[in-house]
């Protein structure tokens, strides 16, 4: 199976030929959107959508993306494959994509939380600095 | 049982702890739970041990195991399969002939109580000449192997429900594992293939909480099997303004209309195609253009033809369709028994495939 030619399918920018083709999930995911964004400010908790979790019709979902646009934060991780995390251009919201070491998607989320918890130092690893400091 | 846990074998490969929590989150994601449970399924995966599998084929066309196999390595189900000790699979090992068959009597007296047995294909019960492995009937192998193991998880419909041997007139006397096995619990992974994230996804749950998801009255788990393919359809919304394709071609098809009346099985049929999909989430039947099949469904092959709607929605459908506008569930309900009325008639006569089903002229009954 040749793998590079299912990423670079991703690349190509899909056309909706027909706008009355949708599941109604875009607006369903704004409210809950919207919604997490409010306890985000008030009661300062993180909410995760998981995107693979529901039906989309074809070009629904980058309708969502291309909706919320893209902000000023744009990181990459390289663990087990790449990870991209974007802030869109609504703060506070971001978009995580997961891939494996051969480029296809294995986890996408909208992650509405201030910064998505894997990009922080994680408190193991830096015990494990640490510890290599302490050898010099 | 191997000794090692999953989070020290890991760790062992150079994966970081955010690899380890990006591994957790597509696990998360892959067994359908909600993203909050990402830390409990990162906390159980540290102490996890990886579990002994012996994996069984009887009669089945490998197409279950090639589902498996060749699902894009290394994505989240190559690194599952990692991490699992298969200890024997004949259609693999078949080159190690009489070691392979030491190696799967060595897994169950090394793992005894603790293994779990994955079936694909049914057992021959007419004659077991019909399939033996190492000169063992089906039957004997998988009672043998049933002796000491913890679970049975039944892939493909024909491990499942007998699936195509057991189709009329089963010359084979094909039946399913569950018809068989009383005593063990059975979670059954149905599908002509099962998608292969749901048999990760199950694989993934015994991994992670030691135990076997919940099960619907079909023993199949209810995460993966608890909503039909039309509830999850993104073409419900045209079915629910009664607007269908006609035949393959037709205007109806082209703008992506229900496939109901060409035959789709999505009302009555319980899987996550609609959401996982296939081929790394390309594609699926129905956004193909080609209505389910139900395969995941006992007797799926005797229920008429795949082109045959099974209920037309302008007669039972109108009235209840009425009642939808009150709620969804009750025309999901009310078509679905319609849909079940009509295969079980469909079964008892044993409608044969006619070369007009294929036609795209043809006109619905």
């Amino acid at each position: 199976m040749n793998n590079e030619a299912f990423s670079s399918l991703e690349g190509i920018s899909v056309q909706v030929e027909n706008p009355e083709l949708e599941t109604g999930n875009f607006q369903s995911i704004l409210m809950e959107i919207k919604f997490s964004l409010e306890q985000l400010l008030e009661q300062k908790k993180s909410h995760i959508i998981d995107l693979r979790a529901m039906p989309w019709s074809p070009g629904e979902e980058h309708k969502l993306e291309k909706y919320l646009g893209k902000g000023e934060v744009h990181i990459e991780l390289d663990a087990l494959g790449k990870s991209t995390f974007y802030e869109t251009s609504y703060s506070g919201i971001w978009v995580v994509t997961h891939y494996s070491e051969d480029g296809a998607v294995i986890a996408k989320a909208i992650e509405i939380t201030y910064m998505p918890e894997m990009v922080f130092s994680q408190d193991e690893e830096i015990k494990d600095s640490l510890e290599r400091f302490e050898k010099l | 049982m191997n000794e090692q846990t999953l989070f020290e074998l890991l760790q062992q490969q150079g994966v970081s702890r955010r690899g380890f929590l990006k591994y957790c989150t597509a696990l998360t994601s892959l067994m359908a739970l909600p993203a909050s449970m990402i830390p409990t399924v990162a906390h159980a995966l540290e102490s996890a041990r990886r579990p002994s599998v012996i994996w069984l084929s009887f009669q089945e066309c490998t197409g279950c195991a090639e589902s498996l196999l060749r699902s894009h390595s290394p994505t989240i189900e190559g690194l599952i399969f990692d991490h699992i000790s298969l200890d024997y699979q004949h259609t693999l090992q078949a080159a190690a002939g009489d070691a392979a068959e030491h190696a799967r009597e060595q897994a169950i007296k090394d793992n005894y109580g603790k293994y779990l047995v994955v079936v694909d294909g049914s057992i021959p019960l007419a004659d077991p000449g019909y399939s033996t492995i190492a000169g063992m009937s089906n039957l004997d192998m998988l009672n043998e192997t049933l002796t000491g193991a913890a679970a049975v998880i039944a892939v493909g419909t024909c491990s499942a429900y007998g699936g195509l041997p057991q189709a009329d007139p089963n010359p084979t006397g094909a039946v399913s594992v569950s018809s068989l096995v009383k005593d063990k619990p059975v979670i059954n992974v149905p599908g002509c293939p099962p998608i292969p994230t749901v048999i990760t996804g199950v694989l993934a749950h015994y991994l992670t909480f030691g135990s076997i998801p919940e099960l619907d009255s079909l023993g199949r788990p209810k995460v993966f099997y608890g909503q039909s393919i039309h509830d999850r359809c993104y073409r419900r919304p045209f079915y629910d303004k009664g607007l269908f394709a006609e035949t393959f071609d037709d205007e109806g098809a082209k703008k992506g209309w229900c496939l109901y009346r060409l035959g789709c099985k999505g009302p009555m049929t319980y899987n996550a195609c609609a959401t996982l999909k296939w081929n790394q989430q390309t594609s699926w039947p129905v956004e193909s253009g080609h209505g389910c099949l139900g395969c995941s469904e006992p007797d799926f092959w005797d229920a008429g033809s795949f082109y045959n709607a099974l209920s037309i929605p302008d007669g039972d459908y109108t009235r209840a369709a009425g009642y939808a506008v009150a709620t969804g569930v009750v025309l999901g309900a009310a078509v679905g028994f319609t849909n079940q009325k009509t295969k079980a008639t469909a079964a008892a006569q044993h409608t044969n495939v006619t070369v007009d089903d294929f036609s795209l002229n043809k006109k619905n009954k």
